[in-house]
């Protein structure tokens, strides 16, 4: 129970900056990122009209998300999207996911890696934004109604990022918290493995889908 | 037994974690049964759109639970960093 909420870090003193990095967030993204390049790999290596597994997989992620982002942003902006959606859901589904398996653990347990992703969702929209309306009609939305509501306007955008970030990670730390204790006051028999299905695969599959929801629902109120 | 002032913030800080979790429970369990109730209602009515309403209803309780897990981020916070 002492390691609750405790993160691995590496210091590092340079030129008058201390450094803190955080070793098992880095090194937990980079298996997920070198799993995915690897899925991907197997997913196109020998394209058939007869698919191998990986590749229905992947048939089955790119037919699905192509379907909402067509929804959501119509058929020619989907096309410049619909690869950030569909790999940011792949990538927060494995994140999410890989706590099940001992020994690994959530990156989006620890607050800096919803964050970025959050910001990352809020610059692209605000680029599209501004891509598709003009820098003029932009700046114009934010005196709607009334040119005194503009400062609300702003917090409003800028409340998106931290409800959106910190939606993820206290879903996924909440989880992972309420395992740990549930496993220390039953003596690891019988419950947490139906902790880890609830928490892990289900909590886990439905924040990833609201995560890139989210960010799809935040470049079409732009783009509109 | 003298109590410090040291004392004094961890006691408050945990009294408030307790709060802030509790009161901040009420919401969002309220919020989401509303929203599986009507989902029911919805698919009595149209039995066979019951996957999309199942879909909907779980994206829309997941939304409406944020304010539930924000006072879990107040209550891990006044938890193990107010020391």
């Amino acid at each position: 129970m002492k390691e609750l909420g405790k993160i691995w870090t590496w210091v590092l003193d340079v030129g008058g900056y201390h450094l803190v990095f955080n070793v098992s967030t880095i090194i937990m993204t980079l298996i997920v990122m070198g799993f995915l390049i690897l899925f991907a790999h197997l997913a196109t290596k020998n394209k058939s009209l007869i698919p191998s597994t990986p590749q229905i997989i992947g048939e089955l992620f790119v037919a699905n998300f192509w379907k909402l982002t067509v929804d959501a942003l119509g058929e020619d902006m989907a096309k410049t999207y619909f690869p950030l959606i569909c790999a940011l859901f792949m990538f927060l589904w494995c994140c999410n996911v890989m706590g099940i398996i001992p020994g690994l653990e959530e990156p989006t347990k620890d607050l800096n890696t919803p964050l970025g992703l959050g910001i990352m969702g809020f610059v692209i929209a605000h680029y599209a934004g501004i891509k598709t309306k003009g820098f003029k009609k932009y700046i114009k939305e934010y005196f709607e109604p009334i040119f005194f509501m503009m400062p609300l306007n702003v917090v409003g955008e800028l409340a998106k990022v931290v409800s959106i970030s910190f939606r993820l990670y206290g879903n996924i730390m909440g989880g992972s918290i309420i395992i740990l204790v549930v496993s220390y006051l039953v003596y690891d028999v019988i419950i947490p493995p139906l902790l880890y299905g609830f928490f892990g695969l289900f909590v886990g599959t439905v924040q990833a889908f609201v995560f890139t929801m989210l960010t799809l629902v935040y470049i079409s109120v732009q783009v509109r | 037994m003298d109590i410090t002032g040291a004392d004094f913030i961890r006691g408050m800080a945990l009294l408030g974690a307790g709060l802030a979790m509790g009161l901040g429970a009420i919401g969002p369990g309220v919020g989401e049964g509303f929203a599986a109730g009507k989902a029911c209602e919805a698919i009595g009515r149209k039995p066979e759109e019951a996957g999309l309403l199942t879909r909907t209803m779980l994206v829309g309780q997941a939304v409406s639970e944020s304010t539930g897990i924000y006072s879990l981020v107040v209550a891990l916070l006044l938890m193990f960093v107010v020391k």
